[in-house]
Parts: structure tokens; C-alpha cells; sequence
């Protein structure tokens, strides 16, 4: 198992957000959580990615084996683990190129291995930025700096491309897309799909799930996993909106 | 050819700033410009380490940056230091006392040395005037350019003693200058620097201060830039060393479609204060000015900023914008700023904004989020935040400077 939660209890600014929350993913597995707004999808994923200021209250977090609540947010992205931002920030001063570089090395150093060439880099970045249909010239650009909401969601997927990650969790990245960056999106996201490596996506919408076929299909509300399932349901879901399912998620 | 007669011109000046010196004292936080920078102890060191004389022939010598082309003065205790200079000096160019001027350019001592900076500017100014011990004054000739940068290097080796640079610079109509100061220093010392210069229509000036004087020294420097017609200056100031420094640039925008680009970083941790003000005025029609000034404060450091724009009635059609932005790296740092704008004019376009802050913890958290440690991950947010200012300069060697500055700035977790 790569990714275990076990009764997870959050809570953002003396308020409880996750409030026992169960899910287990696979190596090579493709989940989706979905949920209405506040039911804390996105609390979840930068949970996962460490974000210091959310206080877990409870429960517990394996990754790879490991006590991932004792990780800081850079080790637990060394340990492969990577979150495509909702809202991906911008950092005028610090370039692409030298964000995916310092990044990259930062994950090498962690397992071993030496520095990557520096050729081989721009070559390897070259290649995976033409996959998500990005322009060159975006690479020297500030981090996000003056990018659409569109080039930045396609930003943080090639960042992902670039990172090679075990573990991503992509939060709301279908957000804001129109139907041409959506497929551009999901076309990184299935070439990345190699048996091993796991996703998590957090989505509000079935739509993404057209083109990225998930595994399992979970809906989040009140902080809880209240239903799992195939892809079936989130087509249901689309049908019937979350009121009927969490009708009779409680009854 | 040491002549032995002061010159009367050189005299008088001297001896008025002495005078004035004599009857106003150091400044003190009474006055306006000088209400947060407190210069008593400065004050009560000043007579022994003036009259600490350094040796002549010191052995140390700065950290030179790496300039092409440079034409290297270099000054060690307030010393010219001919042969750690540029062995051939462009023509124009004079390093001497203000007697030796006098002598061999009448002209610039009576009709330019003391106008744009003298003894009633400020104390620190008289005492620069009074006890100056050489120039450094330069023309450059109509549509002419030096063939590479002028570098001047003030060093100080000899502990508390004290050096009053002074620079001269004479730009005729349409010519091109780049000068650098830069000041360092491995012991304390007090510097009291003063710098003038002139640009006549269409020249164009680059000036750039680099100060990273010992972290016991005080440092104060004042800069004023008079541009005519259609003439330019770009500058950029930074401090990032001293225990205590203040730098007051001003700029008369006299000629109408005079421009001015003026930047400014500052750079302080421990318990250090760092002053730093600019004074534009813009007296004609169609003058341009951009000022951007940043501050990064860390543990117990002190900035000050302030920043003057004035535009008299007839400098119609005027364009001026004013940024002030600082980064507080601890809760124990802190900084004065104060904008101002004085508009005279009805025809202008004007803005002026300060921010202050902290490093914004959602890039912070992007980045530990890409695997990039925390200590790393602060110092590429703060070297950000100085690159948007230092990307403009001309000379690199001062940005990579300023940055390796930055890496050495300690700041504990905020």
C-alpha cells in the first residue's frame, strides 16, 4: 500500500474541517475524491502536502510505510509526493527553469543520486514542456508570473512531468480550464499513468473524469468519506447531484 | 607639483565650511531629515579617529569587483593609492587635493565644486568640505565616453580613523559616463563621502554605490545629480554593510525632458541602521523620474526610508513614480518609510506606494511543496525580491555582489 489514512481529524483555524477520515490508495492506482464546496477537498490535499498552519487533531497518515505527519513539506515532496496547486503561486524573481532544476535536484540529492547534467536537464524540460503544449520562452519567465489560469494549471502538471513523482495529488486542476487545456491536462496526467505511480484527484466535477479514468470514486462531505465506488459513480453523481447522494449517505 | 599656496577660492570654501560646521555642530534628530538616524556617538568618536592618522603604504586592500574595462581608482584611508589604480588615467580626469584643482582647473572649482552639495546641505557635508584631503574630478567631453567604467574603490584598513571621499563629475553636452563607488572596509571607520555631478544636455549618466563597509563603521554619503536638457541618470544605491549608514541622493531634473531612474536596496541584520532618502525635483516641463526602493530587514536591524518627489509649477507634463517596497524577515526588524509627493503643478501624472511585509508564506509553501528545503527555499524569495531591483544595472558585477551581500544576511526562523 502506498497511501494509508486512517481516522483523520483537521482543523483549519480552530475549526474542524476533516473529521475522521478513511482512505487507502495503492501503488498504480488512479482515486478521485469528490465533494461539494466546503467539504474539505482541498483541506485534504494541502494536508497531504504538509502544510504547517492545518493542525491534524487525530488519526494517522502512511506513506511508503512511513509516519507522514512527521515529514516537513519539503521531505514528504522529496519522498515523491507532489500537489498540483488549486491555485498555483506567483514568484516574480525565481524562474521556471530554476524552480523545476532546484526542485529536481532536491529530489535527486534526497534518493542519491548526483545532479542532473545540466544538458540533459534543458533537453528533459524541453521535452515534457512541448507535451503540455507550453511555450519555451515561459521557462525563463518568474514562477506563474503573468500566467492565464489556464497556463498555470498546465504549469503544475508539466512540473509534475518534470518531477517524476510517486504520489500526486492534483487539487481542483480541472478548475477554470476550458475543454482544449482539460485535454491537454488530462493527456499529461495518462501519460504519467504507468501502473506505479498514484493519483489523487480532488475535483468538484465530473468532467475531468471523461478523460482521466479513476480507479475508485469517492465523495467527501462534512469532512468524512460518506461513499466509495468505480467511475459509475461519479457519473451518478453528474446525474443526480451531491444532494440525493448524501441523502442517502445518511439514511 | 605640490604647490604650497592654498588657493583662495579652495580657501574661502574650506574655511566657510569649517565655519558653518563650527556654528551648527553634527546634525541631530531635531532636524527633519535626520529624525531617526542618531549620529551622537559617531559625534563623540569623530575628533581622535580624524585625527588617527593612517600609514601611507597599508597592505590591505577590497574585494574588487570584477569590472571590463574598468578604469580603477582606488583610495585606501581616504588615500589615492596610484599604484593600485589603472596605470593611464583618461584625460579629464584629476585625482588630487582641492589645491591641486584649483590649479589645474580654475573653472570647475569656481563654477561647480560646493554648488549642488555644500557646508549648509548638512554638517556631514561641511565636514567633507573642510577636510577633504583629495579629489576625485573628472570632465568628459562633449558627445566623448570614457572607454569603460570609472571604479573607485574607498577601502579602509587602519581602525578608527576617518575619510571624507569626494567625487566631481563634469558631463558635457551628450556625453556618456558609467562611474561605480564602491566602499569597503576591514576594520571601523567612519566615511563621510560627497558625491556632485552635471550633466549637461542629452548626457547620460550610470551611477552606482555599493556599500559594504565593516559592520562596526559608520557610513553616511550624499549624492547630488543636476541633469539638463534631455539628459539622463540611472542610478542605483545600495547599502548593505556599516553599523550605521545614510544616504541622501538628490536629483534636480533642471532641463525640460530630463530623466531619472533611480534605485535603491537596502540591506541590514543584526542590530544595524540603515538610512536611506532620495530628494527628486523636477523644475522643467517633460520630466520623467522612476524611483523604486526596496529594504530587507533582518533580526534586530532598522531601515529607513524617504522618499521626496517635488514638482514646481512649471514642470508641466511631469511623470513621476514612487515605489517603496520591504521585506521584514524577523519580528524585531523594523523600518520608518515616508513617501512624499509636493505638486505644484496641475498637469502631472504622479504616484507614489509603500508596502512592508513579510515573505509571503503561500510562495514559501509552493516552493517546500517542490522539495526545496525551508533555509533554501527563504533564500530564493529574498534574492528575488532584491533581483527585481538589480536586474537593471548595467555593471554585474554588482548584482552578483549584492546577492553573494544577501546570502551572507542572517535571519533566524520568522
Amino acid at each position: 500500500m502506498l497511501l494509508e489514512i486512517k481516522n483523520l481529524h483537521v482543523s483549519v483555524g480552530g475549526t474542524e474541517i476533516i473529521k475522521g477520515l478513511n482512505l487507502a490508495i495503492n501503488a498504480g492506482e488512479v482515486h478521485a475524491i469528490m465533494g461539494p464546496n466546503g467539504s474539505g477537498k482541498s483541506t485534504l490535499a494541502q494536508t497531504l502536502a504538509g502544510r504547517a498552519d492545518f493542525t491534524v487533531t487525530g488519526g494517522a497518515i502512511i506513506y511508503k510505510g512511513e509516519n507522514l505527519l512527521e515529514m516537513e513539506a519539503d521531505e514528504r515532496a522529496r519522498a515523491g509526493l507532489f500537489l498540483g496547486f488549486q491555485y498555483p503561486v506567483e514568484i516574480p524573481g525565481v524562474s521556471n527553469v530554476y524552480l523545476l532544476k532546484a526542485a529536481l535536484n532536491a529530489r535527486r540529492k534526497a534518493s542519491g543520486q548526483p545532479e542532473i547534467d545540466s544538458v540533459e536537464f534543458m533537453r528533459f524540460v524541453r521535452e515534457k514542456a512541448a507535451l503540455m503544449e507550453l511555450d519555451q520562452k515561459f521557462l525563463a519567465r518568474g514562477v506563474n508570473e503573468g500566467f492565464s489560469g489556464g497556463e498555470k494549471k498546465r504549469n503544475e502538471i508539466f512540473q509534475m512531468a518534470v518531477l517524476e513523482p510517486d504520489f500526486a495529488v492534483l487539487d481542483e486542476t480541472d478548475s477554470g480550464l476550458d475543454i482544449d487545456a482539460l485535454k491537454v491536462v488530462a493527456n499529461g496526467v495518462n501519460k504519467q499513468r504507468d501502473g506505479k505511480r498514484s493519483f489523487l484527484l480532488i475535483t468538484h466535477y465530473q468532467r475531468l473524469l471523461g478523460y482521466i479514468q479513476p480507479d475508485h470514486v469517492h465523495v467527501l462531505a462534512g469532512g468524512q468519506i460518506v461513499r466509495s465506488g468505480d467511475k459509475s459513480l461519479a457519473l451518478e453523481l453528474e446525474e443526480h447531484g451531491y444532494d440525493d447522494i448524501l441523502a442517502t449517505a445518511k439514511a | 607639483m605640490h604647490s604650497a599656496a592654498k588657493n583662495a577660492a579652495v580657501l574661502a570654501l574650506q574655511q566657510q565650511a569649517l565655519e558653518s560646521f563650527v556654528n551648527a555642530g553634527f546634525p541631530t534628530t531635531r532636524l527633519e531629515s535626520w529624525k531617526y538616524t542618531d549620529v551622537r556617538k559617531l559625534a563623540a568618536a569623530y575628533p581622535d579617529w580624524l585625527n588617527n592618522i593612517p600609514p601611507v603604504d597599508t597592505a590591505g586592500q577590497p574585494e574588487l569587483l570584477d569590472i571590463p574595462n574598468a578604469i580603477h581608482i582606488a583610495f585606501v584611508d581616504g588615500k589615492f593609492r596610484p599604484e593600485r589604480s589603472a596605470r593611464t588615467l583618461p584625460s579629464g580626469l584629476l585625482v588630487g587635493s582641492l589645491d591641486e584643482l584649483a590649479e589645474a582647473e580654475p573653472d570647475l572649482v569656481n563654477t561647480q565644486l560646493g554648488k549642488l552639495l555644500n557646508a549648509n546641505s548638512s554638517g556631514m557635508v561641511a565636514l567633507n568640505t573642510a577636510f577633504t584631503e583629495s579629489i576625485i574630478a573628472l570632465t568628459v567631453p562633449e558627445n566623448a565616453s570614457f572607454d569603460g567604467p570609472l571604479y573607485i574603490t574607498h577601502y579602509s584598513s587602519t581602525a578608527e580613523t576617518s575619510s571624507h571621499p569626494r567625487l566631481l563629475v563634469n558631463m558635457q553636452a551628450n556625453s556618456k559616463l558609467t562611474v561605480v563607488e564602491h566602499f569597503s572596509g576591514a576594520v571601523p571607520a567612519i566615511v563621510n563621502s560627497v558625491s556632485e555631478v552635471y550633466c549637461a544636455s542629452g548626457a547620460a549618466v550610470s551611477y552606482y554605490k555599493l556599500q559594504q563597509e565593516h559592520a562596526d563603521s559608520w557610513h553616511l554619503a550624499e549624492q547630488s545629480i543636476r541633469l539638463e536638457h534631455q539628459a539622463t541618470a540611472n542610478t542605483t544605491t545600495i547599502d548593505c554593510g556599516a553599523k550605521l549608514a545614510r544616504n541622501q541622493l538628490t536629483v534636480d531634473l533642471a532641463g525640460e525632458g530630463a530623466y531619472l531612474n533611480a534605485n535603491g536596496l537596502l540591506l541590514a541584520d543584526a542590530a544595524r541602521h540603515i538610512d536611506s532618502r532620495i530628494n527628486v525635483e523636477h523644475n522643467a516641463p517633460n520630466t520623467r523620474s522612476r524611483e523604486r526602493y526596496r529594504a530587507i530587514l533582518a533580526d534586530k536591524a532598522r531601515g529607513v526610508f524617504n522618499g521626496r518627489i517635488l514638482v514646481n509649477q512649471n514642470a508641466q507634463k511631469t511623470v513621476a513614480e514612487l515605489t517603496n517596497r520591504n521585506l521584514l524577515l524577523n519580528k524585531g526588524a523594523e523600518i520608518d518609510t515616508k513617501p512624499e509627493l509636493e505638486i505644484y503643478a496641475d498637469d502631472v501624472k504622479c504616484a507614489h506606494g509603500s508596502t512592508t511585509g513579510q515573505l509571503d508564506q503561500n510562495a514559501l509553501f509552493y516552493l517546500l511543496a517542490r522539495g526545496i528545503d525551508k533555509r533554501e527555499a527563504r533564500n530564493l524569495l529574498v534574492r528575488a525580491f532584491a533581483a527585481e531591483l538589480l536586474t537593471g544595472i548595467s555593471v554585474p558585477a554588482i548584482a552578483e555582489r549584492t546577492q553573494t551581500a544577501l546570502q551572507g544576511l542572517s535571519f533566524g526562523d520568522t
